[in-house]
């Protein structure tokens, strides 16, 4: 989970994989996300609400989506990625007990000016299948490069 | 209500804010404490959110918020005991907003489909972020594996103290009739 790492930038190349990012879900997960995104909707950390509401448990906000893909994609960018852009289609919902896994691979490079732009396709695939899926644009530094 | 006069009333939508109008400020400007509690939450170790001698060194040149936080930074303050009499709103609401000419058509249930985000710059201890919404399409009505239903995109403006653009956010929800669905799946339909 070391992140100082910086990705030889020169050596990307078109379907390289990003390392695959596993989260273990609970209750708690879910609530630290929804919290720290300050997403108080009591679906996020009741489940007797989002029982009332036809759910089977308390299930993961959307703004705790787009953090774990941020997380995801800079694990790999490293410190000097810089996210440009970020689309995601929502899937099928994550509850506590299961499993959601984040795969991807580069699916397009470009060149500008000093900086290497890259383009990412990914998706996370929880217990019940495809919990978000998506594409994301980001800015790699060469040697040097600031923001 | 006719389809008619319906799709009239959608199509005056276009454009108009969702919520109150006229842009919204955060509560707090972008802070470490709050960039702390992210980072903790999706146990993000990205050393330019947290540590200045690391963010320093880093292309930013010092310490940047997690650029998906934008929407967290606009999030309104909540009013805990209640949850809205448990109707799960966390902020008072007035009336049932724009969107209650689709639960009156019968689209009652909500389904959230679609987030994009583009950042245009990442944010610094110390910025302010306002944000306004407005509407930017709904669909004609299509049949989906929850029932009949429009889809309604909003997008969201984030500036800066200096009112300069720092993101947009494209948000797209299936509003739908449970009550009419289709026996068999729709072909195309939506998770």
């Amino acid at each position: 989970m070391s992140t100082d790492a910086r990705p030889d930038v020169d050596a990307i190349r078109v379907g390289d994989p990003l390392p695959e990012l596993r989260i273990d879900v609970t209750a708690t997960v879910i609530v630290a996300g929804a919290l720290a995104t300050r997403d108080f909707m009591p679906v996020h950390h009741d489940r007797d609400f989002a029982q009332q509401q036809g759910a089977p448990d308390i299930f993961m906000n959307i703004l705790s989506d787009t953090g774990y893909c941020s997380r995801f994609l800079t694990d790999w960018a490293g410190p000097d990625g810089r996210l440009t852009r970020l689309a995601i289609r929502l899937g099928v919902p994550v509850h506590p007990g299961h499993t959601l896994v984040y795969t991807g691979e580069v699916a397009g490079l470009r060149e500008e000016g000093e900086e290497l732009v890259v383009d990412v396709s990914f998706r996370a695939v929880g217990d019940l299948g495809d919990h978000v899926t998506g594409t994301a644009t980001l800015v790699l530094a060469r040697r040097g490069t600031r923001a | 209500m006719d389809d008619q006069t319906l799709d009239d009333e959608l199509a005056a939508l276009i454009g108009r804010p969702v919520g109150a109008p006229g842009p919204s400020t955060g509560p707090d400007p972008v802070n470490l404490p709050m960039i702390r509690h992210w980072a903790a939450a999706f146990e993000d170790a990205n050393p330019v959110y947290v540590d200045e001698r690391a963010a320093a060194a880093s292309r930013f040149g010092g310490i940047v918020a997690p650029p998906l936080m934008l929407q967290t930074w606009t999030m309104p303050t909540p009013i805990i005991t209640g949850i809205r009499e448990r109707g799960g709103s966390p902020v008072p609401t007035a009336g049932d907003g724009p969107l209650g000419v689709l639960d009156r058509a019968g689209y009652v249930a909500t389904l959230a489909t679609d987030s994009e985000f583009e950042i245009v710059r990442y944010l610094r201890p110390g910025d302010t972020v306002s944000t306004e919404t407005v509407f930017s399409a709904i669909s004609e009505e299509k049949l989906t594996r929850l029932g009949p239903g429009r889809f309604v995109t909003w997008v969201t403006t984030y500036t800066d103290g200096a009112g300069e653009v720092v993101g947009r956010q494209t948000f797209r929800i299936l509003k739908f009739d449970p009550g009419r669905a289709a026996a068999r799946p729709a072909a195309g339909a939506p998770a």
